[in-house]
C-alpha cells in the first residue's frame, strides 16, 4: 500500500520516519491538562546588563503560557490540521517577566518540600554570610590580619553569596532567561559555568585546537571570558541586490570560513567578562598562513594590534575601538595557496592596572611578526586567562580589491 | 588548492541519490494458496512503517507522554534533584565532621597514654588477630567435642560466619531443617 507524501500533513509525515514521537500526537491519548513545557533553550547573548542589539539576542522560549487556549487549540486539532503552539515574545531586559512557580502548590508535594528545604539553606547560608561579612569589615580596619586570612575571608564570602542564592530556582530562572542582574556573584558565576559546561568554550577551544592554533602561535591558551565576534553577514546571492542591501552584522561561529569582503572592515566584539575590576588586555589579530617563499614555510602577518584594552563586567559592549594603536588592514589571503587561518586574542598583560607602551609595528614588521617573541618582551601569557577567536578565509576576487585599495596604499603612502 | 575550495562552496549536493521514490509499503498479508511464496514474499517485502515499540524499548511511539508523565516540568525536576543532593551533603558533611570529631578525641586519648605510660601506648597500638585463641579460651576449647569445636572456630570477630550459605538460583533439594538446634559453643 502506498502512502502519498501530502504537503500539509507533511510533519506527519515526519513523525511516521523513524525518530522519537512528538508531543503533539501523543498528548492526545492522555488525560493531562497542561502541554508540556518547551524546553529552555540557552540565550547566549542577553544574560549581561549592557543592552545589545536586538540582531543578536537568539530566541529564548519561556514558561507555557495559558494553558487553556492551549488545550482547546489541541482538541481542535483533527478538524483543522495541525495547530502550530504560539511564543510568547522572547525575554530580554527591555521585555522582562515575571518568576512564576512551574507548578501550582499541591500538584507534585516533593517540589513542594524541595522549595521549602533549598529556601531554608538559603536563610542559614544568609545568617552565615552577615557573620561573615561583618568579620571581615573588624578584620579590615584591624592591623593585626595577615593579607592571606583576609583573602581567604574574602573567597569564603564569594562562596557564600553564591551557595545562598545558586539552588533557587527563581535565580536559575532568571540566569536561563536573560535576566541575569551581572552586578550579583551569583549571576556572574551561573553565567560562567553555562559558557563553560554548556558548550560554548568547548566549541571555541576545539576549533582552536583542530586547527593547531595552540602549537602553532602559542603553547598555552585558557579563556576565561567569554568573546563573541560579529562580522556583517554575505553578500546575498542576487547581483541586483549586492549593493543596494545594507548587510547586517552576523554572530560568527569560531572556525569558519568567511568571505575576505566580510572582514574588509574591524568586527564587532561582545563580551561577557567576570571579574568586576577592571583589567588591561592586549589584543591583537594575525594570520597565520601567510607564506615565506624564501624559506618555503609560513609566517604570521599582524593584521590588528591594540594594547592597554580595559575590560571588567560594566566595560562597554561591544568594545569600543575607533581609532587603534595599529590600523586594522582586513584579511587578505593570497590566491593559490591552502586556506588562512586568523586568530583574534586578547591577552591579560602583566599588570592589570599598569599601561604598557608598545611602539607601533611598521608595514615591515608587521609581517613575520613572531607572537611568542612579542609575549616574552612584554610579559604577556594567555595562559592566565583572556579571550580568543579564531576563523578561516580563502582567496577570492574581491581580495585583489584589498590589494589595490589597502595594501597598495600601504605601499605607495608610506 | 584554492579553487577546489571555491568550487565546493558553489556545488549543492542533492537530497537522493537517483530520485527513486521510496514506497512505503504496509503489513499487507497477500494469502496465496502456497505458504512458502507467502513467507518468501514476507521476508523480501518486510513493511517499512515503523509505528510499533521496539523489542527492548529503544523506540517508543508514547516516549513523549511517557517523558511528561515521569518529568512534568524540567526546572521543577532540576529544583528537586538539587535539594536532593543538598541534603546528601549536609548529611555527608555531618558523618564526616562527627568521624572528625571522634577520631580527634581518640588521638588526644592515644598522645595523652604515650605521655603517661608509654608500654601501656605499646599495647594499645599492636594490632589483635581475631582469630587468635588466649589461653583461657584454649583450656575451653579442649573440653570440647568436636562438632563444638568446629562450630568455635566458626565465628570470628570481624569475619563472615563459616555456615554462610552463599546465595544460588534454587532452594536446596533437601529442603528447610526446621529441626536446626544450634551446637553449643562458649562466648569468647
Amino acid at each position: 500500500m502506498f502512502s502519498l507524501r501530502r504537503a500539509t500533513r507533511a510533519y506527519a509525515g515526519l513523525a511516521r520516519a523513524r525518530g522519537n514521537a512528538t508531543l503533539q500526537n501523543s498528548s492526545q491519548n492522555v488525560e493531562i491538562t497542561t502541554p508540556p513545557p518547551p524546553p529552555a533553550s540557552t540565550s547566549a547573548k542577553s544574560e549581561s546588563v549592557q543592552t545589545e542589539p536586538s540582531d543578536t539576542a537568539k530566541q529564548s522560549p519561556a514558561n507555557p503560557s495559558s494553558t487553556k487556549e492551549n488545550v482547546e487549540e489541541s482538541t481542535n486539532t483533527k478538524k483543522r490540521g495541525r495547530v502550530w503552539p504560539t511564543k510568547r515574545p522572547s525575554i530580554t531586559l527591555d521585555r522582562p517577566r515575571q518568576y512564576s512557580r512551574p507548578i501550582g502548590v499541591g500538584a507534585l508535594p516533593v517540589y513542594d518540600e524541595a522549595l521549602t528545604y533549598i529556601k531554608r539553606d538559603s536563610k542559614l547560608r544568609k545568617e552565615e554570610l552577615e557573620e561573615y561579612k561583618s568579620l571581615l569589615q573588624r578584620a579590615e580596619s584591624a592591623p593585626d590580619w595577615n593579607p592571606a586570612d583576609i583573602e581567604r575571608l574574602r573567597d569564603k564570602i564569594r562562596i557564600l553569596e553564591i551557595q545562598s542564592e545558586v539552588n533557587l530556582p527563581s535565580v536559575r530562572w532568571k540566569a536561563r532567561n536573560g535576566l541575569a542582574d551581572l552586578n550579583q556573584t551569583v549571576y556572574r558565576h551561573l553565567i560562567e559555568q553555562r559558557w563553560r559546561e554548556e558548550g560554548a568554550l568547548d566549541l571555541l577551544m576545539e576549533r582552536i585546537y583542530q586547527m593547531n592554533v595552540v602549537p602553532d602561535m602559542l603553547p598555552e591558551m585558557h579563556p576565561s571570558f567569554d568573546l563573541r565576534v560579529n562580522f556583517p553577514e554575505p553578500p546575498p546571492q542576487s547581483t541586483v541586490l549586492r549593493n543596494r542591501t545594507k548587510r547586517k552584522y552576523q554572530k560568527i561561529e569560531p572556525g569558519v570560513f568567511l568571505l575576505p569582503e566580510q572582514t574588509r572592515k574591524p568586527p564587532m566584539m561582545y563580551t561577557t567578562v567576570f571579574h568586576t575590576e577592571p583589567r588591561l588586555y592586549t589584543m591583537l589579530m594575525v594570520d597565520l598562513d601567510v607564506p615565506d617563499l624564501e624559506n618555503q614555510t609560513y609566517q604570521t602577518y599582524l593584521h590588528w594590534l591594540q594594547p592597554n584594552v580595559s575590560l571588567s563586567t560594566f566595560s562597554q559592549s561591544p568594545i569600543p575601538l575607533t581609532t587603534t594603536h595599529t590600523k586594522y588592514i582586513p584579511p587578505h589571503p593570497q590566491k593559490g595557496t591552502h586556506y588562512h587561518r586568523y586568530v583574534l586574542l586578547f591577552v591579560p598583560q602583566a599588570h592589570a592596572t599598569e599601561r604598557m607602551q608598545i611602539p607601533v609595528p611598521t608595514d615591515e614588521e608587521r609581517l613575520g611578526f613572531n607572537y611568542r617573541e612579542f609575549a616574552e618582551q612584554y610579559g604577556l601569557d594567555a595562559g592566565r586567562g583572556g579571550g580568543a577567536f579564531m576563523w578561516r578565509e580563502v582567496w577570492d576576487e574581491t581580495v585583489s580589491k584589498i590589494y589595490q585599495d589597502v595594501l597598495n596604499k600601504l605601499i605607495c603612502g608610506l | 588548492m584554492a579553487s577546489t575550495f571555491l568550487s565546493l562552496r558553489k556545488t549543492r549536493l542533492p537530497f537522493r541519490v537517483g530520485q527513486t521514490p521510496v514506497r512505503h509499503a504496509g503489513g499487507q498479508e497477500i494469502n496465496t494458496s502456497d505458504p512458502r511464496k507467502d513467507l518468501i514474499r514476507r521476508v523480501l517485502y518486510p513493511t517499512n512503517i515503523r509505528n510499533r515499540a521496539s523489542p527492548t524499548g529503544t523506540w517508543l511511539p508514547d516516549v513523549g507522554r511517557r517523558l511528561q508523565r515521569a518529568i512534568p516540568s524540567v526546572q521543577a525536576h532540576e529544583t528537586i534533584e538539587r535539594a536532593w543532593f543538598l541534603h546528601q551533603r549536609h548529611a555527608r558533611r555531618r558523618r564526616q565532621a562527627e568521624a572528625e570529631k571522634k577520631f580527634q578525641c581518640m588521638w588526644n586519648a592515644m598522645e595523652k597514654l604515650r605521655e603517661l605510660s608509654p608500654r601501656l601506648y605499646e599495647e594499645a597500638n599492636k594490632g589483635e588477630d581475631p582469630r587468635a585463641r588466649s589461653p583461657a579460651e584454649t583450656e575451653i576449647w579442649k573440653s570440647l567435642k568436636k562438632s563444638e569445636r568446629r562450630a568455635f572456630d566458626s565465628r570470628i570477630r570481624g569475619l563472615f560466619p563459616r555456615e554462610l550459605r552463599p546465595p544460588t538460583d534454587t532452594p536446596p533439594t533437601g529442603g528447610w531443617n526446621y529441626d536446626y538446634q544450634p551446637t553449643l559453643r562458649s562466648s569468647s
